[in-house]
This record gives structure tokens, sequence and C-alpha cells, in this order.
């Protein structure tokens, strides 16, 4: 498929998102929703999205299934990071720790910084496509653990996604 | 007696506004744009996500929308926090009471001064 396609595809795509959000099919509002269409695709670089319908919803589950894993993880990290801020000592050792993902394909390592970001007290500042992350930190003091816990979540996301 | 919807409503509002406030004070307590972000990038949109979910509950904002927007704030919060992390050491903003810094030797061109 050629990149003008691709991009009529996106917009397609995203105008068909738009309406069904707003809920209001108008003319005036789909007007706008080509317009937004066009805007965003003409910002990103124009993909082939291959569909296979057949995959749909358990794709959708798998985004579903995430979505409520990152929602527990940000739940564990504000009360940890809360915990931290009430205390008037504020215990922090902030620094930057170096994770090696280990991992090959450009999707696996976005999504373990993705899932590292939101992990307790950890951030990620920098990484590459050889899959070196660096996660800056709260307290470096047990940076060791840190990254043994990032190891372990992010295997666990992958395995339930790439399974 | 007030309905159910209103009473789990006023939780979720008294809960999101408790970690929104919990956010500021993470903005006021910590000492770097590093630090920082781990209170605004993950207690404040905790914050955000109970606001919204209190909204499904008290206002005309349709479920399917509220939740849609809770999934896009939770997917965009982590990469935000990335960005402004990223482009803050780029600038070599330091790392204030930094314990250690395993990314220096990696970036030699760019000199966070402490």
């Amino acid at each position: 498929m050629s990149p003008r396609n691709s991009a009529i595809q996106m917009t397609f795509l995203l105008a068909v998102v738009y309406l069904l959000m707003t809920g209001n099919f108008e003319p005036v509002n789909l007007a706008f929703s080509v317009i937004i269409g066009i805007g965003i695709s003409s910002l990103v670089r124009p993909q082939h999205l291959s569909i296979q319908w057949r995959r749909l919803p358990i794709a959708l589950a798998a985004i579903a299934g995430y979505l409520i894993f990152l929602l527990a993880d940000l739940w564990k990290s504000s009360i940890q990071v809360g915990r931290i801020l009430l205390d008037p000592r504020l215990p922090i050792k902030p620094g930057i720790i170096h994770i090696d993902s280990g991992c090959e394909s450009e999707l696996a390592i976005a999504l373990s910084a993705h899932a590292i970001s939101i992990t307790p007290g950890e951030l990620i500042v920098e990484m590459d496509h050889r899959g070196q992350m660096y996660a800056h930190c709260l307290d470096s003091s047990q940076a060791e653990e840190l990254i043994a816990e990032a190891q372990e979540v992010r295997r666990n996301l992958l395995s339930k996604i790439f399974e | 007696m007030y309905p159910i919807s209103q009473i789990i409503g006023s939780l979720f509002l008294i809960l999101g506004t408790a970690f929104s406030m919990l956010g500021i004070l993470g903005m006021l307590r910590l000492p770097d744009v590093y630090t920082r972000l781990h209170a605004t990038g993950k207690v404040s949109s905790l914050g955000a996500v109970f606001l919204l979910a209190a909204a499904i509950f008290l206002t005309p904002l349709s479920v399917g929308k509220g939740l849609v927007l809770i999934g896009l704030l939770l997917l965009a919060t982590p990469a935000v926090s990335h960005a402004i992390a990223s482009a803050a050491y780029r600038i070599g903003i330091p790392i204030k009471a930094g314990q250690r810094d395993d990314l220096r030797t990696r970036l030699p061109k760019i000199k966070p001064h402490e």
C-alpha cells in the first residue's frame, strides 16, 4: 500500500473514532472529524495498518488488560510516593540506574519503558534501540532490588501480551 | 437518603481531590525536576483519574466517554513524564542530592553539573 493510501486509511479511522466519541453526526461535525483526521495523519509518519479482523477481539482484550494493569500500578505507586511525601523527613535518595531490558523488538522495548515508568518510584529518563534503559528512581540505595522488580514487571507484562 | 451513585461519586471526588493535593504537596516539597515528576506524573494523574470517575457518576458525562478518557490518560501520563525527564536531562538540569548516575557515562557530551 502506498504512503498516500495509508494516510487516507488513517484519516478515515481517526475520523470514525472521533465521530463515535462525540456521538454527533451533524454535517458540521462530520467535516470537523475529517479535518482532525487529516491534521493528525499529517503529523505522524504514514504507516500501513494491517487490521486482522479475526484477532481484533483478542487485541482489544489485551489492551483492556494492560489498562487495568496500569491502573493498579498507578494506585500502588501513588500510595508509595504519597507516603514518602507525607513523611516529615522526606526519605529520598534520588539517582539514575541502568536497566538492561534485553528486548529485541521496538514494540517490546517501548512497552517495557512505558510500564516501568509507572511502577513505584521509577521513571525512564533515557532509552535506546538496543533496549538499554536508564531509570530515575526515588530511592537508589536499593537499586538492584528495583532493577529486579522492574524486570519482573516487564516479564509478566510481555508474557501477557505476546503469549 | 441520597442515591447510591451520588455516594460513590462523592467518594471518588474526595479521593481525587486528596491525591491532587498530595501531588501539589510533592511539587512544593521535592527538590528537583526529576523527583517532582514522580509526584505530578503519578500522584496527580491518579487524582485526575478519580476526578474523571467522579464525573461519570455525578455529571451527564457518559460512561463510555469517561472510560475512554481515563484510558487515554493512563496511556499518555508515563510517556509525558518520560519526555519531560529526558528533555531535562539533555539540557543539563542537575540531579539534586543524587546518589548515583549511571547515565552520565553513557552521554558524556551532556554534563549535568551538581
